[in-house]
């Protein structure tokens, strides 16, 4: 049998050309993952661990609050950081680390009082210049902030910093430890919203310049948890900071399992604690039968209904100045055309909201008296007939939408069809994946478009209209230019009265939707579904830090 | 054994290896460049602003000449440093590969390993019991889980193992000898085993009409001894030419039972680098397979002699 002998050693010597690989080299000392963890899941139900929360999470590129720009890094962030206010379950803003602050007579200037008992993980003293540090690293060009821009560019002196034309931030003012003196360039009231994002959240300098570049793999953080263990693709557990100065919070640990798998049979199995489901299991989870014991375990929001809903509003989008989208006629003709509420019904399942307008509910601002536009193909038909281009069928037009594959949402062919139907324009769809998206977006190549939808990243209706209308912001993919919505816009960014700036921005939110810039089709809503056992379970409208709020109670 | 021969063959392919790696990495390189979407629009977002991107563009050396990116990524190569990801800021490529691929060689050589465990001795079996009913059973049997993709296998074994039985966990990884790995294997394997079986049994049908068979059943070999030391040698011939390229696919992982199974392997690292245009992971990747596909197909050239002792070089 020495055949037999041979062909082992020729199988141990494959083996060793694995291992004697130089990339091989590198898993050498790499533990097999996971087996030192007592936490990990075994067979059967093992979520009985008292007082720890098991989830399946995104897989956050970063943990670093300066260069994350990304709603799955930020949810992680906001547990294990913390800035100078943040949001309540409300979206409130109120204050965290600062425990109090002042507005100067002319509204640009703002004083914060830092807690005595805000610490670091570490147990060390925040003080106000570590914010100055944090926020002069994060507008440092060197540190590649996607956000410094738009979260801390109100202050004076960030955009000379980011510029690379100064060294500090002209506009933070360190008074002594525990006050800090911030002056924004003109008196806007949103700014305080922002300084509940991870951008202005404070990092510790000694942890950052000891760790290097893999310095959030220990991050001595602010928040209510600290980072146990952080294995890229596979895993994050937090665990409770026990000196939180807001007391520990109830749960002792929080596993996130980073490496996906089949979230609805890993939480019928307890191998997860809650998991967001999506149309395919709708059906089946809100089936209304009384022994449907899942329907239970559906969050519900305040009105007792399941989902929550998020701020966020998904549309379609015109290029204004391309023919045939030129003429508002055209514009007003296509929202007319649709029927909304069948697409939410049939295509939807009632699983999202009609939207009428820009803002989404829940948005200080929104507007239920908004003049949108109902479904009337009558005066549809109309408008194209009394616009320039009455024969729309000439057109060769592209819907252009994120995805991949050959089947686009049933949404999007729902729309194209009423839209063939109702006025004759037949749009071809067009695919285009996720990077190639971004792309063609940036350079505003686009006429057509569903966006991948917008999602607020504070709660002000100026993250919505400022940033996708004002016709010089760098985010409007429509190229809509309105005199008149511009002047509001410049008004409402330093009124400071926050009645009259409501009614600024719905104003200004009416004009949008008399121009038809957008066909906006529904605000999305997330289903979830948590163990009874699990309260306090928080879904938020946006990223908000919640897990301080979750107990586990048998 | 012509151990001798066997010798400038390595040396040969070894010496091509690094122009190869270059061609490879320079064609990777250019559809980098000039393929559809930006690494740095993809890294900012939907919300990105024009300033943000060039700021991050001039950061990472984007805005530079051509071939002074490519240079500068070769010449960091050769020191072993392959740069940082661009999905992951601060994370070095080599970290983020290494433990992937660690998990999925585990799953890859196991599986290998199960395959040819099971598939060849079950061939060899059915061979030899060509045409009764255990042959006809177990040949008509294999022909199921060869024709079941993965992603319509998964659901099933997760209704009976997972929903119904309770005996394995639904997904994540606890190292090849955990119950997390026993699924994953099982639906990895399958569909090997079976082709292997087919193709041993095949082979072994067609070298046992060899004259020499005849011969050694005419000097009355027991049909055992024919069996496996006569027939099996020769019908492994064409197998072994697939491990070559069981080998080089081991760094692609299985994007598929990876995703669907929660496992954090490589293949699910490859997927989300193409579409995050995380081109210096791609890069690691890419280089890495074509390293392993030469050598192994080195390793099964080596071994046809091995093998085979009529096959010189």
């Amino acid at each position: 049998m020495w055949t037999t002998r041979k062909l082992l050693a020729l199988a141990a010597l494959g083996l060793f050309v694995f291992a004697s690989n130089p990339a091989c080299r590198l898993i050498q000392g790499v533990q097999n993952p996971g087996s030192s963890n007592p936490n990990q899941p075994g067979p059967g139900p093992r979520v009985s661990r008292e007082g720890t929360l098991t989830l399946l999470g995104g897989d956050p590129p970063t943990l670093d609050p300066a260069t994350s720009g990304d709603a799955t890094s930020a949810t992680y962030i906001v547990e294990i950081f913390s800035g100078l206010l943040t949001l309540d379950k409300d979206l409130r803003v109120v204050p965290d680390l600062a425990e109090k602050w002042d507005v100067s007579a002319d509204g640009r200037t703002y004083t914060f009082t830092i807690r005595r008992d805000a610490k670091f993980h570490d147990g060390k003293q925040v003080k106000a210049s570590d914010f100055k540090y944090s926020w002069e690293r994060a507008a440092n060009p060197r540190t590649l902030s996607p956000t410094a821009d738009t979260y801390l560019g109100d202050i004076v002196g960030v955009a000379d910093m980011l510029a690379g034309r100064a060294q500090q931030i002209s506009g933070v003012r360190v008074v002594d430890d525990s006050t800090l003196q911030v002056t924004i360039d003109e008196p806007k009231a949103y700014f305080l919203a922002k300084m509940s994002y991870p951008t202005s959240f404070v990092v510790d300098r000694e942890n950052i310049e000891r760790g290097g570049r893999t310095w959030t793999d220990r991050p001595n953080g602010t928040g209510p948890f600290k980072l146990r263990e952080w294995r890229k693709g596979q895993n994050i557990i937090l665990e409770r900071n026990e000196n939180w100065f807001k007391g520990a919070p109830n749960l002792r640990q929080v596993n996130y399992i980073l490496s996906g798998g089949s979230a609805m049979t890993m939480y019928e199995n307890d191998e997860i604690d809650a998991t967001v489901f999506g149309i395919l299991d709708a059906e089946r989870i809100l089936d209304p039968s009384p022994n449907n014991q899942l329907l239970k375990e559906v969050v519900r929001d305040k009105d007792g209904q399941p989902g929550v809903a998020i701020l966020s509003t998904f549309y379609i989008a015109f290029n204004v100045t391309k023919p045939p989208f030129d003429d508002v006629k055209i514009r007003q003709a296509m929202n007319y055309a649709v029927d909304k509420d069948r697409i939410i019904d049939v295509v939807l399942r009632n699983m999202d909201i009609r939207a009428d307008g820009i803002l989404p509910p829940g948005m200080p601002g929104f507007n239920p008296q908004l003049r949108g536009y109902r479904f009337d193909p009558a005066t549809a038909k109309r408008l194209v007939a009394e616009s320039k281009y009455p024969d729309l069928s000439r057109f060769d037009i592209t819907l252009s939408t994120v995805g991949a594959g050959a089947n686009p949402a049933r949404h999007i062919q729902a729309l194209t069809e009423m839209w063939k139907t109702n006025i004759g324009l037949d749009a071809k769809i067009e695919q285009v994946e996720w990077a190639t998206f971004l792309d063609d977006q940036f350079a505003k190549k686009y006429t057509f478009f569903e966006g991948p939808g917008w999602i607020a990243d504070y709660p002000d209706p100026q993250n919505f209209l400022d940033i996708l209308f004002y016709s010089k912001s760098q985010q409007n993919h429509t190229n809509y230019a309105n005199p008149e919505v511009d002047r509001l816009l410049l008004q409402a960014r330093v009124e400071r009265d926050q009645n009259t700036r409501i009614r600024i921005y719905q104003q200004v939110e009416q004009l949008i939707m008399d121009d038809a810039v957008w066909v906006p089709i529904f605000h999305e809503k997330q289903f979830w579904l948590v163990k009874p056992y699990v309260k306090g379970f928080v879904v938020p409208p946006m990223v908000i830090p919640t897990l301080q709020y979750i107990s586990i109670q048998r | 054994m012509g151990q001798s021969s066997v010798g400038p063959i390595i040396v040969r392919r070894l010496l091509w290896l690094p122009v190869l790696l270059m061609l490879i990495s320079l064609t990777v390189f250019l559809f980098g460049t000039y393929g559809p979407g930006d690494p740095v629009l993809v890294r900012l977002g939907n919300k990105a602003n024009p300033e943000a991107v060039e700021r991050v563009r001039e950061e990472l050396g984007l805005n530079r000449p051509l071939h002074e990116q490519y240079l500068n990524y070769l010449g960091k190569v050769l020191q072993g440093d392959f740069g940082e990801s661009y999905k992951y800021p601060g994370v070095a490529v080599t970290d983020l590969i290494a433990s992937r691929l660690f998990v999925s060689l585990q799953l890859g050589v196991m599986t290998t390993l199960i395959v040819f465990a099971i598939g060849i001795p079950l061939g060899v079996i059915t061979a030899a019991l060509q045409g009764r009913a255990w042959d006809r059973i177990i040949v008509s049997l294999a022909l199921i889980p060869e024709s079941i993709p993965v992603f319509v296998l998964i659901p099933i074994v997760y209704f009976i193992f997972v929903r119904q039985l309770r005996w394995f966990p639904a997904s994540g990884w606890d190292g090849i000898f955990s119950l997390n790995a026993i699924l994953p294997l099982f639906v990895l394997s399958l569909g090997g085993v079976a082709s292997v079986l087919r193709q041993t049994r095949t082979n072994t049908l067609e070298v046992l009409h060899n004259d020499y068979v005849r011969t050694a059943r005419a000097k009355g070999l027991p049909s055992r001894t024919i069996l496996f030391r006569h027939v099996l040698r020769n019908s492994l011939l064409p197998l072994w030419t697939a491990v070559g390229f069981i080998i080089a696919s081991l760094p692609a992982g299985s994007i598929i039972v990876e995703g669907l199974m929660g496992i954090p392997g490589i293949g699910e690292l490859a997927w989300n680098a193409i579409f995050q245009r995380d081109y210096p992971v791609i890069m690691a990747i890419t280089l890495l397979g074509a390293t392993l596909y030469v050598i192994g197909n080195l390793i099964v050239d080596i071994g046809y002699p091995l093998i085979d002792p009529r096959i010189r070089y």
